[in-house]
């Protein structure tokens, strides 16, 4: 009798604490050295209309994981000291006079060939823009729920009608107000997705000006 | 016998709790749903208090600012949030 007893109180204690828990979603990895053809959110220009915003997801930039540049910058920036310097408990046992002595001369000589990685990686070719898979990853991602997707598909076919009717001249305005539109959607998406899917906020960064390009695009647009 | 009863209850405890908590995360997604879709349209929404369902995607919210809103999903598919 003193078995179950036990058991039972264990349990109880055990699902205590799960129910303390708090639901947390999976997270991503933050990327750490992936180059990232993207613009750092920072680049993202706010418009003024996403300032003007009284709704709370107009989430500051600043917070933004999404693909920091900086982060790609420092491994290679790294490299070489690296490399002249293999092994710094070796080097502080051989003394600060000795390496000091004998150090300025390699960072000068193999600068040159950090530098040819550097600017290999700085320059990655552009992904191509698949438009289907973007739409599907946003469909099936779980950081946007049900009503939100609906929401802002909505959004999206009012910004395309806007479009459609701009290029058919029935609706006066200019192409910098709907690129105004245009960034605080995005903006909007971003702002949902940056915390809970990176990955897939990365991706829409980096599509955003080949979208734009299809969109500013008459003839373009009239393809899709 | 009485080792059984134990058992019995342990396991469904269990089963209650889990299943306590897993609607307690999908209440939690719903309202930051709801949340989410009331500020896309602008509207001001502290936090979402509770809300009630009528029918499939057609909810009654209170905001903790104290407004309501009807929150539904119409025959165009466009979803729509009226303030009550």
């Amino acid at each position: 009798m003193k078995a179950p007893s036990i058991i039972a109180t264990f349990m109880l204690l055990l699902l205590a604490g799960c129910a303390g828990t708090p639901f947390l979603a999976p997270r991503a990895p933050p990327q750490p050295a992936a180059p990232s053809p993207s613009p750092s959110p920072a680049v993202i220009p706010p418009t003024t209309a996403a300032a003007a915003q009284p709704s709370e997801l107009a989430a500051p930039p600043s917070t933004a994981p999404v693909a920091p540049p900086q982060a790609a910058a420092p491994p290679i920036a790294a490299a070489p000291p690296a490399a002249t310097l293999p092994n710094p408990s070796a080097a502080k046992a051989a003394g600060s006079t000795v390496t000091a002595a004998a150090k300025p001369p390699a960072p000068a000589a193999q600068l040159p060939k950090a530098a040819s990685p550097t600017t290999d990686i700085a320059k990655p070719k552009t992904p191509p823009l698949d438009l289907t898979s973007l739409e599907q990853r946003l469909k099936s991602t779980n950081a946007i729920g049900v009503l939100t997707k609906l929401t802002l598909k909505n959004q999206v076919d009012d910004l395309l009608d806007k479009f459609r009717a701009y290029y058919q001249g029935k609706l006066k305005t200019t192409l910098a107000d709907l690129r105004r539109s245009y960034d605080l959607l995005v903006q909007k998406v971003l702002a949902l997705l940056q915390d809970s899917d990176p990955p897939l906020a990365t991706d829409i960064v980096a599509s955003r000006e080949p979208i734009w390009g299809i969109l500013s695009d008459p003839k373009k647009f009239a393809t899709i | 016998m009485s080792i059984r009863i134990a058992g019995l209850a342990i396991t469904l405890f269990a089963a209650v709790s889990i299943a306590t908590s897993s609607l307690a995360a999908d209440d939690a997604s719903v309202k930051k749903d709801l949340f989410t879709v009331i500020t896309l349209q602008g509207l001001p929404c502290g936090e979402v208090v509770r809300y009630t369902t009528k029918n499939d995607n057609d909810h009654v919210v209170v905001c903790k600012d104290g407004n309501r809103y009807h929150v539904y999903v119409n025959a165009q598919g466009r979803v729509v949030v009226e303030k009550q």
